[in-house]
């Protein structure tokens, strides 16, 4: 495998990771917001709309990632003209695999803000989009970078699935390197090569998600 | 016209009750002390006032106009007349000091950016932390974060505070100056302030009234000192003597001599000469209340009865208040 390769593979999983990431925060966010909303500490307390939305968040996040994929071949067809083959075919059964999983990480970061602060607010008569908008996204906001970066991470590793599609990327190309040489895959250098350009990616995307959920955390002491 | 008006008020949580039939009136310019132990129902009250709670039974008016009651919520406008600081400041940690104050501004959606500026830091002024403007809450004291709690309570221009064990979590010496800051507020602009607190001190130092609550009953109200000099109640004798008094005191008999603020002479020392009674002091306590001395000395009474009978001749004579108390309160 020459660079070029490795720096195609490693477009196509940016690629899907990102985009996927991104659909999966659009719609992930207010079904997040919704989740801690409804719950039973939330600002307009509701079990059966919680209980719905925890079916469906929770029947999704059962859903082993290939099955999905399978079951999301005819939409991915219809939206793109084919199902397999190409790295953007992933996005949509990856955007299906991880919003759910975004939902629960957004509201586990609501959950963490201080209930003292929302009482506050609304004892000042705001509105639950004030409190929403003012106070429980921006207090989370440390967190909720956080999660970002966990979020990212998880649909990167679900981009391994590609490789049963054709699909490309990163991990499926090291899959196939063990198809096409499995005697001797692990004496080659280009399976090296891209295991340690798959721990960079992780790394930075960690990395910067800590780097930049300090940078905007106030709660630090100044020096 | 009461300022507040509180009738009946009920809440229960599950089948506990918190408050049962709880009425008091708050005049303008109170600033009225709930004195009561931990759970017997004193935040869930000030909770009503203000709308965090909806009670199951009675009305709050404010004004002489129905704030609030079972089947009605408290209307917005209102709930920003009605300011509130709490015993854990809630400030909003991401927020500047300046952001803090500002946000009850964007609420209400109070004139433009700069008119919301001049606003928060003129309130900032008023608690003396213009400087610490830009500052995060992270890096301020617990005194500096409840001053910063107070102004973003100013900038609404309340009627009315509520403060919910605001200085529970301060040392004695930052409680005094939020308390000194609070009377200020009231005595300059006027505010009325419902000043929950567990702390006898805290009520003592600046309210004129005070109302006692005892596992959800209001027990006692009135006048600070009347209440104070002459409790009634079990409940409210030991939350008047309870910090200071030693259970193993209880197996004594006592004379509590109260003091009205009209005296100067020293009975105490009066008692010892002209008696000649050797007194033991277990408790006292004077204060100023409202400009006057007020203050109560228990001693232990004397043995003898022929003594006995020499010490309250002598208290008559002199108009001391006096009562013989068996146990200090403390069971």
């Amino acid at each position: 495998m020459g660079w070029n390769e490795f720096f195609l593979a490693l477009g196509e999983t940016v690629g899907m990771t990102v985009i996927a990431t991104i659909l999966a925060y659009l719609v992930g966010m207010p079904l997040g917001i919704l989740l801690y909303m409804t719950g039973k500490k939330g600002l307009k307390p509701n079990r059966a709309l919680n209980f719905v939305i925890g079916i469906l968040v929770n029947t999704l996040r059962s859903v082993p990632c290939l099955i999905l994929i399978i079951i999301l071949i005819p939409l991915t067809r219809g939206v793109f003209g084919r199902a397999t083959g190409a790295w953007y075919t992933m996005i949509i059964p990856l955007f299906f695999a991880s919003f759910a999983y975004v939902a629960r990480v957004i509201e586990t970061s609501l959950n963490e803000v201080d209930q003292g602060v929302v009482e506050t607010a609304r004892s000042m008569g705001a509105s639950t989009f004030q409190i929403v908008w003012k106070v429980l996204l921006r207090e989370a906001r440390p967190s909720l970078v956080l999660g970002l970066s966990l979020s990212t991470i998880s649909i990167l590793g679900y981009t391994a699935f590609a490789f049963d599609f054709g699909a490309g990327g990163l991990i499926a190309r090291a899959y196939s390197i063990y198809n096409n040489h499995p005697m001797n895959y692990l004496s080659r250098p280009d399976i090296w090569v891209i295991l340690i350009l798959i721990v960079i990616v992780v790394q930075v995307i960690q990395e910067l998600g800590l780097y930049w959920s300090k940078q905007i955390d106030k709660r630090r002491i100044a020096k | 016209m009461p300022e507040i008006e509180i009738r009946n008020l009920c809440k229960s949580f599950g089948d506990k009750t918190i408050l049962d039939h709880v009425s008091l009136e708050i005049e303008k310019g109170d600033v009225y002390g709930v004195l009561g132990l931990s759970g017997a129902g004193k935040s869930t009250l000030v909770r009503c006032i203000n709308g965090l709670e909806i009670p199951d039974g009675g009305e709050i008016y404010y004004r002489g106009e129905l704030l609030c009651s079972p089947s009605k919520r408290i209307e917005k406008q209102k709930r920003s007349k009605i300011a509130m600081i709490f015993q854990q400041f809630n400030l909003l940690e991401q927020r500047s000091v300046l952001g803090n104050v500002l946000l009850g501004l964007e609420i209400v959606k109070f004139g433009d950016r700069m008119r919301r500026r001049e606003k928060a830091m003129e309130c900032l002024r008023r608690v003396g932390l213009e400087d610490k403007a830009d500052a995060y809450p992270a890096n301020l004291s617990g005194g500096q974060k409840q001053r910063v709690a107070i102004a973003r309570a100013l900038a609404l221009d309340p009627e009315v505070i509520l403060s919910d064990e605001a200085t529970s979590a301060l040392d004695p010496e930052t409680t005094q100056s939020i308390l000194s800051l609070l009377k200020e507020l009231n005595k300059e602009l006027g505010i009325t302030i419902v000043m929950i607190s567990h702390q006898l001190g805290v009520i003592e130092s600046i309210c004129n009234k005070v109302a006692i609550l005892d596992n959800a009953k209001l027990v006692e109200q009135g006048e600070l000192s009347d209440v104070f000099l002459n409790p009634k109640t079990e409940i409210a004798r030991s939350l008047i003597y309870a910090d200071h008094v030693h259970t193993a005191l209880n197996e004594h008999h006592f004379i509590r001599l109260l003091f009205d603020g009209n005296s100067d002479e020293p009975i105490i020392a009066n008692i010892v000469q002209q008696c000649s009674l050797l007194v033991s002091i277990v408790y006292a306590s004077t204060k100023v209340i409202d400009g006057k001395v007020y203050g109560q000395t228990v001693i232990k009474r004397p043995k003898e009865e022929a003594d006995r009978e020499k010490l309250k001749k002598y208290l008559q004579l002199r108009h001391v208040k006096f009562e013989e108390v068996k146990s200090l309160g403390m069971e």
